[in-house]
Order: structure tokens, then sequence, then C-alpha cells
């Protein structure tokens, strides 16, 4: 019985209410075409009415593959009136029988009653039914949206705290005031990397797009003051073409790139490790990339907040015109590359303020 | 007693000349053993050195400051070195255990230096509790779930991140990864990502399919019974066989 329940959802009080108050009015509408009583219209009318809805209710809910579902329901109206028109039948005491001859006629203009008020009531229900599917895609895509755009602001939320890592700041200070002591024209190459990348780094949050070459020089800045922390352990190569330093380019995420690469990519192994920082365009698209010659990523390993960070912005910026994509290096390492549509570059989705550097 | 004798572990070089400098001028007639990149080797350390005491900065690649202390337990005294680490400091502080902040601080190291002269001359301090805690608190312990894809994609061995994929179907003897805007194929078999997957991120819904449960957008009943599930944003709906309807009773 539980198996067959599922044919009668929606099968609820609001709906027979409606189909009750239906069948008074539709009885009360046709009594002048007839020489019936009101009554005995009524009787008929709510014998057909609840047939029919039961019928098609179920009709509505039934899974088969075999006939299209309206031709199902149009079935169902069909077949409703005549049994609503039978079971009236048997509701007044008539003879059977004679339904089918003398009062063939009779039935016939009940039935089609049936089959008229019932169309007139699926069409209702139709309509109705569309709307609210359309009310519910629209309720679904404005969810949608007001997600994407809490992602953007956690993801800028998270870039801010990013900008400067106190971790960083205070190590690199401290390395800063033992150069001075023993060293003071490194100590003073190190002030100005510092300077330089706080320069780059600390009014960024404030615009939506840079340039590949300031995004570059700061990448650079970075590397530096790393390289003479970390001694012999780091080297890097920058190669970025004269041609593409002025494109446009979203902000702070190179950096996370080559903060990852030394974090994840070299810093683990006590071994000495290369840092590539490549532009270059093809196919149609600009790509940024920072390749590490690290142990490269086990498979178990999390992905950071910041790669995750990074996606989301694209997505904000370009939608699907833009991508991550990280590749294992080789022999050993990952790459990790940003790849800008041309087509989007150029009129990114939220507003750009990129300067050239020209 | 004799000379007391300090090992000091930092993985930038200039940062434990520094220390080393500093501790000459305050305290002279402590030396200095050796000199360590990061915590690895701390048996043999203290096979060869048997020093009295260690400071070790707690961020260092390979073996961190908190699992030196670790490893080094009741068999020295340890000082911790850092930079940054809110966190680090107030359980330092609550622990009434040893650190030194970096840039240094004449004063402050000078304080540290003299406390820990008398404190030389008692036996270490047990500091398991403080340095579990702490170690939690850096670094949580992430369960060991698979969290990248390699696949080869032509030349390439790209890595995906397991929250970008939609979904897994096995095709005969390799299976499909399915992200919004891609589709590669892997060897590895759904039964073996099963196993490595986490398993409320990823759920089985059919013999041949795993969904990740951030990606589904809806769940319909379809023919005979049988639910499917409609993902954000892609076309293609997935069977979930009987066996985990149960995955999507009504609440």
């Amino acid at each position: 019985m539980n198996r067959l329940a599922y044919l009668f959802e929606g099968l609820t009080l609001k709906r027979v209410l409606l189909v009750s108050i239906l069948c008074v009015w539709a009885a009360a509408a046709t009594v002048w075409f007839f020489a019936n009583t009101y009554l005995d219209l009524l009787v008929s009318s709510l014998c057909v009415g609840y047939t029919s809805m039961v019928l098609f209710t179920a009709a509505t809910n039934l899974r088969q593959r075999r006939l299209p579902r309206w031709a199902v329901q149009v079935l169902s109206i069909v077949v409703g009136s005549f049994l609503g028109t039978l079971l009236a039948g048997i509701v007044k005491g008539r003879d059977l029988a004679g339904m089918f001859t003398e009062r063939f006629y009779g039935v016939l203009i009940t039935m089609g009653l049936g089959i008229g008020f019932g169309a007139m009531a699926v069409w209702v229900y139709v309509f109705r039914e569309r709307e609210l599917r359309h009310e519910a895609e629209l309720a679904r895509a404005r969810a949608e949206r007001v997600q994407l755009e809490k992602n953007v602001l956690q993801a800028q939320l998270a870039l801010m705290q990013a900008q400067v890592e106190p971790h960083f700041l205070f190590n690199t200070l401290a390395n800063v005031q033992h150069l001075v002591e023993t060293d003071p024209p490194s100590a003073s190459r190190m002030l100005e990397s510092l300077i330089q990348y706080l320069r780059a780094a600390l009014p960024r949050m404030r615009e939506d797009a840079t340039t590949v070459g300031r995004e570059a020089d700061m990448a650079k800045a970075f590397l530096d003051i790393h390289r003479m922390r970390m001694g012999s352990r780091l080297d890097y190569v920058l190669a970025v073409p004269e041609a593409l330093r002025c494109r446009p380019f979203p902000p702070m995420m190179l950096i996370s790139l080559v903060e990852n690469a030394i974090k994840h990519g070299v810093d683990p192994c006590c071994e000495a490790g290369t840092i590539t920082i490549t532009a270059s365009e093809g196919d149609g698209r600009l790509r940024f990339s920072v390749a590490d010659t690290g142990q490269g990523i086990s498979c178990k390993k999390g992905t950071g907040v910041g790669l995750t960070n990074i996606r989301e912005r694209l997505k904000a910026l370009y939608g699907s015109g833009a991508r991550l994509v990280i590749e294992e290096n080789v022999p050993h390492g990952v790459v990790a590359t940003i790849e800008v549509d041309d087509l989007v570059a150029a009129d990114p989705v939220a507003p750009s303020k990129a300067r050239c550097c020209a | 007693m004799g000379t007391p004798t300090a090992v000091i572990a930092d993985d930038e070089p200039l940062l434990r000349a520094q220390l080393r400098t500093r501790l000459a001028k305050l305290w002279p007639e402590l030396a200095v053993v050796h000199e360590m990149e990061n915590g690895r080797d701390i048996e043999q350390v203290i096979a060869t050195y048997d020093p009295r005491l260690f400071f070790l900065d707690i961020h260092m690649p390979g073996v961190n400051g908190l699992e030196a202390a670790r490893a080094i337990g009741k068999r020295a005294h340890v000082v911790f070195v850092t930079a940054f680490d809110q966190y680090a400091v107030e359980a330092f502080e609550q622990g009434a255990v040893d650190y030194v902040l970096k840039p240094f601080n004449e004063d402050r190291l000078a304080n540290t230096v003299d406390r820990l002269r008398e404190r030389l001359t008692g036996a270490p301090a047990a500091m398991d509790d403080l340095v579990e805690r702490l170690a939690g608190r850096l670094a949580p312990r992430v369960a060991e779930h698979l969290r990248w894809i390699k696949a080869s994609v032509g030349q390439s061995v790209r890595l995906i991140p397991v929250e970008e994929i939609l979904f897994f179907q096995s095709d005969e003897k390799y299976t499909r990864v399915v992200t919004a805007d891609s589709e590669v194929l892997i060897r590895k078999p759904i039964k073996e990502l099963l196993d490595e997957l986490d398993p409320d991120k990823f759920w089985q819904v059919h013999r041949a399919t795993i969904v990740n449960v951030d990606a589904i957008a809806a769940v319909r009943r379809g023919l005979k019974d049988q639910a499917e599930i409609a993902l954000k944003g892609h076309r293609e709906t997935l069977l979930v066989s009987r066996n985990f309807t149960h995955l999507f009773k009504q609440m």
C-alpha cells in the first residue's frame, strides 16, 4: 500500500476545497440549461469533480515512460469524467444499464461538462505550477549570487590579512637588526627590498587590478628578502618579457603563489631550491606561472587557503575566462599557473582601475 | 658544575649568528657548542654534545621547535625563540616557559639569561602538556584524506584539488573525474578512491559513482522510485542506486 502512496502526493485539503468550490459553481452555472434540480446537478458535478481530481493527481505522479505526462493527464480527465458520471448514477440510485441506452445522451453531456471544467481547472493548475517553478529558480539564482558575493568578501578579507604576514615582517626585521651590526651594506640592501615590497603590497587592497610588471617587481623584492634570509638555499629566475609588463593582472595572486612555492616547495627540503616566475602569451591567453623544484605536492596535503582564495577571486573577476592550473614540475616540484583569456582580460566582470606602468 | 653548554636551532643562518653574538655579550661563560638548521637529529646532538640548554626556533622546516622539544624531553632545558606567535606567547606566559622574541630586545634577553642561569642549577622541567597543546594549535592535525587528484593531461601531470571535483564515475577500466569545466580520466578505481576521500565530503551514491556533497544542487525522484542527483554547474544527473537512497531520506 505504501508503495502506491506516492501517487496521491499533492492531494491536499486545499486542492479538495478548490475542486469543491469549482463543482458548486459549475452546478450553479449549468442549472439554467437543464430540467434537473440544483441538488441533482451538484451531486453529479461533485462525483465527476472528485473522481477526476483523484485520477489527475495519480496521473501527475505516476512514474512511467511509455506515454508523455500530458497524455496521461488528459486521459485521466476523460476517464475520471466517465467514472464520475457512473458514480453519480449509483449515488442517485439510477439503473446503470439504462445509462447506456435511453439516458446515454444525458451521460454524454455530464461527461462533456466534466471534461470541459476539468480542462479549465488543469489549465489553471499547470499555469500556477510553472509560475512556482519559475519563482523557485529565481530564488535559487539569488541565493547563488549572495553566496558568490560572500565568497568574494571572504577572499578579500583573507587577502587583507595575508597582505603582510607579521611573521615575515618580524623575521626580516630581526635579520636587518643583525646585519646592521655585522654587515651594514647587506642590511641596507635588505631594508631596500623590504621597503620595495611593502610599498607594493600595502596599497594593493584598494585596487582591483594592477599590472604584470608590478606584480613581478613585488615578487622579486619578496624573493630577494627570502634569498638573503635563507642563504644559499634559495635561488630564483624571473622571466617576464618587457612587452607583457603593462598587461593588467589581478593583485596579490602571484605573490600568494610565490609564498606557497617557498613554504611548500623550497623550505621543507633542506637542499637548495629554485623558483622560476614566467609570464607568457599564446592561444589567446596570458599565463603567469610560478615553478619550484621542491618535493612536490603530496596527495594528502592540504591545498591551503591561498589557492582557494585565488580561485574564488578569479571566478569573481573573470567568470570562466580565467583559471588556476596546478601541475607537477619535471623532475620534481610544482608549477602553478594563472591563465587569463585575452577576451576577459581587457574587460573583467568587476571594474578595473589598472594603470599602465609606462 | 662546569661551563654551561647550549645548542641553537634556527633555519635562518643570520638569526643564529645574531643570537650567538648577543649571548656571548650577555652570558660570556655560556658555550654554544652546536648550531642546527632544524630539529632533526636531536638524539645525535644530545649524544655528541650533551648540552644543558637548547634555543629552539618554533617555525623550522622539517622538524619544528615543538617537535624538537618533545624529543628532548627532560634531558635539557629549552628556550623557545619565535618571531610572532600570539598563541605561543600566551601559552609560554601561562606555563612559565622561557621564550625569546625576534627581533631581540637587549633588556628582555638579559632578563631571560638571568632566569636561565638560576634555572640551570635545577633539573629541566617537564613541559609535555604545554608542548602538546601548542603543537595541536600551531599545526592542527588534519585527517589523512585525499586532497589532490593527479591526472595526466597531454604531456603534463595536472593536480586537481578535490574540492573542485563534482563527481567520480567509473567507466570500464578508468575513472572519470569531472569538474565544472573539465573532465579527466584516472586509473584509480572507485573502490580505492572511496577509502582515501573524506567520507564527510564525498558520498558513494551508486556502485560506480562518488559525488561531492557540496556539488549537489537537488535530489529528485526519478523513474521507478530511483533518486536522481542534479549538480551545481553541470548538466549531467547522477543516479542514486537503492542501496544508497537512505543518504537522502528526509531529515
